[in-house]
C-alpha cells in the first residue's frame, strides 16, 4: 500500500462526493452548522425553558417568595390581588401572613404544585451556601458505591450465602457510614480527608467535601458541558438520595456511538457503487493496488469519524478541554470507529443492491452499537464495562484513571476484528468476485476461501479469526452477565460452542466449496486437524482477558473465556493435561466438521452440530469442575 | 509487444478460455471476434491484468499482466462506460491522470486536446446528464490520459448510434496510425475488416483461427469462380441471355471452358468472389449455419 497512492484516493474520494452536492447547498449547511455550533453552548448554559412564564403568581417584591418566584423562568410575578385570581389574570396569590392560594383551576393547583417544589429547591439552595453546613445540615449521609463484584451475590444471595453477603449487598445499594458532603460517582473508595467544615459522625469516614456530585450516580469529575450532565448536588435532603442510574455513561456512550451509525451509512454507499455497474473496474486497472482504493476510500470516512470524536470530546469538556483526555478518547474510539467501517466495508462486498445494503447496515449498527454501547454504560460497574472501548472513553471523561492493561483490553480485540473484517472484504475486492450477483452466504464463502489455499492456511485462517470469536464471546458475556448463572452460563456455553466450531470449519467448507482441497477422508482430517491447532494457538489470545481479571470477576465471563485452565495448584501431568485437552477438543471437533465438509452442505451442518454437542460437553465438563456451576 | 501463452481461464467447473495463445506486434491492431460467450472479454481482461489467469501467462510490454508498470502503459476501455456519475469530464479524467502520476499541467493539455479530438462538449457538466455517446467518448479520453503504448478496447462502439459508432471506430484507427498497439473485440466485423491488421476468432473458449484476413481468407474461406457461356453447360443456370455457373476451382474453370467450347459457345466473362470475414467467421463459429 503506497500512501502516496491512498491519499489521492481519498482526495478524489472526497471530491466526487461533493461534486454531488451544489454550492449553494454546501452554503447552508456551513451556515447552518455554524448556528448550531453557535447557539447550542448558550443554548446548553441557560437551559431550555419551553414553559417559561406559563405560571402568573401575583406576589408583591417585599414578599419572601417573590425571589423565588424571579429565579425561575416558569413563573412570572404579578400584581397580587383577590380579584386577578378570581378573574384568572393570575394563577397563585401569595398575601403577607397567608399560605399561598391557588385559583380553582387545574392550572392553579399545577402552579400552586410547581411553586412548592421550586421553593423546596430554592430552600436547598440557600442551605448549601451557608458558610456553616453542619448547621445547615446537622444529619449527613455519605453514599459510596462499590464496584459489584459477581453480580450474583446480589442477585442470588443465597448461592453464596450468609449475612456477609447481605450485608455487601447492603452496601453495593450505598448508604453506608455517615459523614458530610456526600460522594460522587461511587468508584472512589470513599475514605479520605474530609474537607471544609465537614462533621464526623458514625464510623467516620472522611469523604471529600467539594461538592461535585452527590445521589444519582455516575457524576465523576467530568467538567465543562459533560458536567452538566450529571445529576444531583454535594448536599441536600433525603429526598434527594436515590440508586445511581449510569445516566452520565449512558449519555457519554450515546454521543460517541451516535456519528458512526451515520457515517457507515454513507461509506456503505460509496463502496457498494463501486460494485454496482462495475464503477470500479476502472480503479482496478490502474496503477494503484486494491489496498491503496480500500485505503482511500476508507480513510475520509474514518478520518470524519475521528474528528467527531475529538470534537465532541472536546464538546463535553468545553470549556476547560484537556488535549490529553481528547487524545485518550479519540485513541479509544478508534477501534470502534475503525469496526464499525470494517464491517460496513464486508457488508457492502457481500450485498447485492442497495436493498441489501440497508439489511446490512442496520444489522452492523445494531449489533456494534449493542457491542459499543451496552457494556459502557455499566462503566462504574466493574470488568465487564471495558469489553466496550468506549468505556475508556467514558471513564476518562469522568477523570477515572484508565491502566495500559485495561486500554489494550478494550480495544486490541476489535481493532483485530476490524482487521480480520477488512482483510476478508480486501480478499473479494477483485474484479471476478466484485462484480458478480452471488448471494450474501455464497458471497461470505468467497471470502473466506480467498483466504484458503492448503492446510497451512487454513490453520492461519483459524488463529487470525480468533479476535472476531474472542469479541463475540465478549459481546456474549456483556449481555448474559446481569442475569442469573442457572441460566447465563449454559447460554454463554451454547454461544461459545456455535461461534468456535463455525469459526474453526466454515473456512474449511468454503474451501471444498471452491475446490482448494482434494476429496477424501485422510486430506479432511488433515486440514481438520490444522484447523483444530491454528485455533488453538490463537486461543491464546483470549489470555488478554486475564488483563483485567475479567473471568475472575464475572462467572459468566469465567465459563466463556477460561475453559480448560485449571484452578489451584496441579500436578505436572494434570498441568500438561490441561494444556493439551483444548487442543485436542478444537483438534477432534475442526477434523469432525471438516469431514463432513468435505462431502456437501447437509452433511457439513450434520458434523458442525457434532462437533459443537461434543464441544459443549467438554466446556460444560470443565466448567463443573472448576466451580463455576 | 503482447504476449500471450496457453492462456486458461476457469470459473469453478466452466472453463472461460481453454489455452488461448497469439503475440501482437508493435504498432499492430489485432482483432478478437467471436460470438457471445466466447472468451473474448475474459481474455481482454486477462491481458489488462484484471483477471488472474487460471493457467498461462501474458506479457505486456515486456512486463506480466497486472504488474504496476505494465498498468501504466496501457489503457483499457471495458465495453460499458462505468463512469463516476456525480463527477464532470474534466474532474473524472483529473482524476485518473493523478492515479496515473501525469503532471497537473500535461494532464490538463492532454485532456483538452484528446476531448477536441472527440468533439466533446458540455466539459463541466455532471456525467450522469450526460448521453451514452458523450459517457462513451469521455470513457475513451479516460483510457488515453496516461498515453499509452497498448491499448485494450472491449466492443468500443458497444450500444452507439450509427454516426458516434464511425466516430468512435475513425477515431481508433487514428490511433492506429499514431502507432499504439491496439487490441480490441467487436460484433461488427465490417469494423474488424476496416481496422484490423489482425484478427482471431474465439468459440466457446478456444481460438479457432487467428492471422491476417487474406490469410484467414485464404485458410478458411472460400474462392468461387463465376463462369459465364454463351451456351449451356452441365450445372448452369440461364441469366439474362447468358449461362452462369459457379465453380470452386480454376480445374473446374476450365473445365467449363472446354464444356462451352464443345457446345459452340465460349465464356464470356469468368469473375472471382473471396469469402467476406462474417462468412469465415460464421463458418468457424458454426458450421452448421450458412453463411
Amino acid at each position: 500500500m503506497k500512501l502516496r497512492k491512498v491519499l489521492r484516493i481519498a482526495r478524489w474520494e472526497v471530491t466526487k462526493n461533493a461534486g454531488g452536492v451544489d454550492k449553494k447547498t454546501v452554503a447552508v449547511a456551513a451556515v447552518a452548522l455554524l448556528v448550531a455550533g453557535l447557539v447550542a453552548p448558550y443554548a446548553a448554559s441557560q437551559g431550555i425553558a419551553l414553559d417559561r412564564g406559563i405560571y402568573r403568581v401575583g406576589v408583591t417584591e417585599e414578599s419572601p417568595y417573590y425571589q423565588v418566584v424571579a429565579d425561575d423562568p416558569t413563573f412570572v410575578a404579578r400584581e397580587p390581588s383577590e380579584d386577578a385570581l378570581e378573574a384568572g389574570r393570575i394563577d397563585v396569590l401569595i398575601e403577607p401572613g397567608e399560605p399561598p392560594d391557588a385559583a380553582s383551576s387545574a392550572k392553579g393547583d399545577a402552579a400552586l404544585a410547581e411553586l412548592r417544589s421550586t421553593v423546596d429547591d430554592y430552600n436547598d439552595q440557600q442551605m448549601r451556601k451557608e458558610t456553616n453546613q453542619s448547621a445547615a445540615f446537622p444529619i449527613a449521609v455519605t453514599l459510596r458505591y462499590v464496584e459489584r463484584e459477581n453480580v450474583q451475590e446480589v442477585l442470588d444471595p443465597g448461592a453464596t450465602g450468609g449475612t456477609d453477603t447481605d450485608d455487601e449487598s447492603d452496601e453495593s445499594d450505598g448508604e453506608t457510614g455517615t459523614d458530610t458532603s456526600g460522594s460522587d460517582d461511587g468508584s472512589s473508595d470513599g475514605s479520605g480527608d474530609g474537607t471544609g467544615d465537614e462533621t464526623e459522625a458514625g464510623d467516620g469516614t472522611g469523604q471529600s467535601g467539594d461538592g461535585d456530585t452527590a445521589a444519582g450516580g455516575g457524576g465523576g469529575n467530568v467538567g465543562g458541558l459533560a458536567g452538566s450532565l450529571a445529576s444531583g448536588n454535594a448536599s441536600g435532603t433525603p429526598a434527594d438520595i436515590s440508586p445511581p442510574f449510569p445516566f452520565q455513561s449512558l449519555v457519554l456512550a450515546f454521543l460517541f456511538v451516535l456519528p458512526l451509525n451515520f457515517i457507515i451509512q454513507a461509506y456503505g454507499s460509496t463502496m457498494l457503487s463501486e460494485r454496482l455497474n462495475r464503477r470500479g473496474e476502472l480503479l482496478l486497472v490502474s496503477p494503484v493496488t486494491r489496498f491503496d482504493i480500500i485505503g482511500g476510500k476508507t480513510l475520509p470516512y474514518f478520518g470524519a469519524a475521528i474528528t467527531m470524536a475529538a470534537l465532541i470530546g472536546a464538546g463535553l469538556q468545553f470549556p476547560d478541554i484537556s488535549p490529553l483526555s481528547v487524545g485518550i478518547s479519540v485513541l479509544a474510539i478508534t477501534p470502534i470507529a475503525l469496526l464499525f467501517l470494517a464491517a460496513t466495508f464486508v457488508g457492502a462486498m457481500f450485498a447485492r443492491s442497495f436493498k441489501e445494503l440497508t439489511f446490512v447496515t442496520v444489522t452492523v449498527t445494531v449489533s456494534l452499537t449493542t457491542y459499543a454501547f451496552v457494556p459502557a454504560i455499566f462503566t462504574d460497574v466493574g470488568a465487564v464495562a471495558l469489553i466496550s472501548p468506549l468505556t475508556i472513553v467514558v471513564r476518562d471523561l469522568q477523570g477515572q484513571a484508565v491502566t495500559l492493561g485495561e486500554f489494550t483490553f478494550s480495544t486490541l480485540p476489535p481493532t483485530l476484528t476490524a482487521g480480520v473484517l477488512f482483510a476478508l472484504g480486501a480478499g473479494i475486492y477483485r474484479e471476478e468476485d466484485m462484480f458478480t450477483q452471488r448471494s450474501i452466504p455464497l458471497k461470505t464463502l468467497d471470502a473466506l476461501a480467498a483466504r484458503v489455499h492448503g492446510k497451512w492456511s487454513v490453520a492461519a485462517v483459524s488463529a487470525i479469526l480468533l479476535p472476531f470469536v474472542f469479541v463475540a464471546e465478549l459481546v456474549g458475556v456483556a449481555m448474559l452477565f446481569a442475569i442469573p448463572e442457572a441460566l447465563s452460563i449454559p447460554a454463554i456455553l451454547v454461544i461459545v460452542v456455535v461461534v468456535e466450531e463455525i469459526a474453526k470449519s466454515l473456512h474449511i467448507y468454503a474451501g471444498y466449496a471452491h475446490s482448494r482441497f482434494e476429496a477424501g477422508l485422510k486430506p479432511a482430517l488433515v486440514v481438520g486437524a490444522f484447523s483444530g491447532a491454528g485455533f488453538f494457538v490463537g486461543e491464546k489470545f483470549t489470555l488478554l482477558a486475564q488483563l483485567v481479571g475479567l473471568p475472575e470477576q464475572v462467572v459468566v465471563g469465567q465459563a466463556a473465556l477460561a475453559t480448560g485452565t485449571g484452578a489451584g495448584s496441579p500436578s505436572i501431568p494434570v498441568v500438561i493435561a490441561f494444556l493439551l485437552a483444548p487442543l485436542v477438543l478444537h483438534v477432534v471437533t475442526a477434523a469432525i466438521s471438516a469431514v463432513g465438509a468435505s462431502r456437501d452442505r447437509e452433511s457439513y451442518v450434520l458434523a458442525v452440530v457434532l462437533a459443537m454437542i461434543i464441544h459443549f460437553g467438554y466446556n460444560f465438563t470443565v466448567v463443573s469442575a472448576s466451580g463455576a456451576i | 509487444m503482447i504476449e500471450v501463452r496457453d492462456l486458461r481461464k476457469e470459473y469453478g467447473g466452466f472453463t472461460a478460455v481453454s489455452g488461448s495463445s497469439f503475440t501482437v506486434d508493435s504498432g499492430e491492431v489485432f482483432g478478437i471476434i467471436g460470438p457471445n460467450g466466447a472468451g473474448k472479454t475474459t481474455t481482454l481482461k486477462m491481458l489488462a491484468g484484471l483477471l488472474e489467469p487460471t493457467d498461462g501467462t501474458v506479457s505486456v510490454a515486456g512486463y506480466d499482466a497486472g504488474d504496476s508498470e505494465m498498468r501504466r502503459r496501457l489503457g483499457f476501455l471495458p465495453e460499458e462506460s462505468p463512469l463516476y456519475e456525480e463527477m464532470t469530464p474534466l474532474s473524472y479524467l483529473h482524476f485518473f491522470a493523478d492515479l496515473y502520476d501525469v503532471p497537473e499541467d500535461v494532464a490538463e493539455e492532454r485532456i483538452h486536446e484528446t476531448l477536441d479530438q472527440l468533439d466533446l462538449e458540455h466539459r463541466d457538466r455532471q456525467l450522469g446528464d450526460m448521453s451514452k455517446g458523450m459517457k462513451r467518448k469521455v470513457a475513451i479520453s479516460r483510457s488515453l490520459i496516461n498515453d499509452p503504448d497498448v491499448l485494450i478496447y472491449d466492443e468500443p462502439a458497444s450500444g452507439l448510434d450509427p454516426l458516434t459508432t464511425n466516430y468512435v471506430i475513425d477515431f481508433t484507427s487514428r490511433l492506429s496510425d499514431e502507432g499504439k498497439t491496439i487490441v480490441f473485440s467487436a460484433h461488427n466485423l465490417y469494423h474488424v475488416e476496416s481496422i484490423c491488421d489482425r484478427v482471431a476468432i474465439m468459440n466457446e473458449g478456444d481460438i479457432v483461427a487467428q492471422g491476417g484476413l487474406a490469410e484467414l481468407r485464404e485458410e478458411h474461406g472460400e474462392t468461387e469462380y463465376h463462369v459465364y457461356t454463351t451456351v449451356e453447360v452441365p450445372g448452369s443456370v440461364q441469366e439474362n441471355g447468358r449461362y452462369h455457373r459457379i465453380v470452386d476451382s480454376m480445374d473446374d474453370v476450365e473445365t467449363t471452358r472446354e464444356a462451352a467450347q464443345d457446345a459452340g459457345g465460349s465464356v464470356v466473362d469468368i469473375r472471382t468472389e473471396e469469402s467476406s470475414l462474417e462468412e469465415v467467421f460464421l463458418d468457424l463459429a458454426d458450421p452448421e449455419v450458412e453463411a
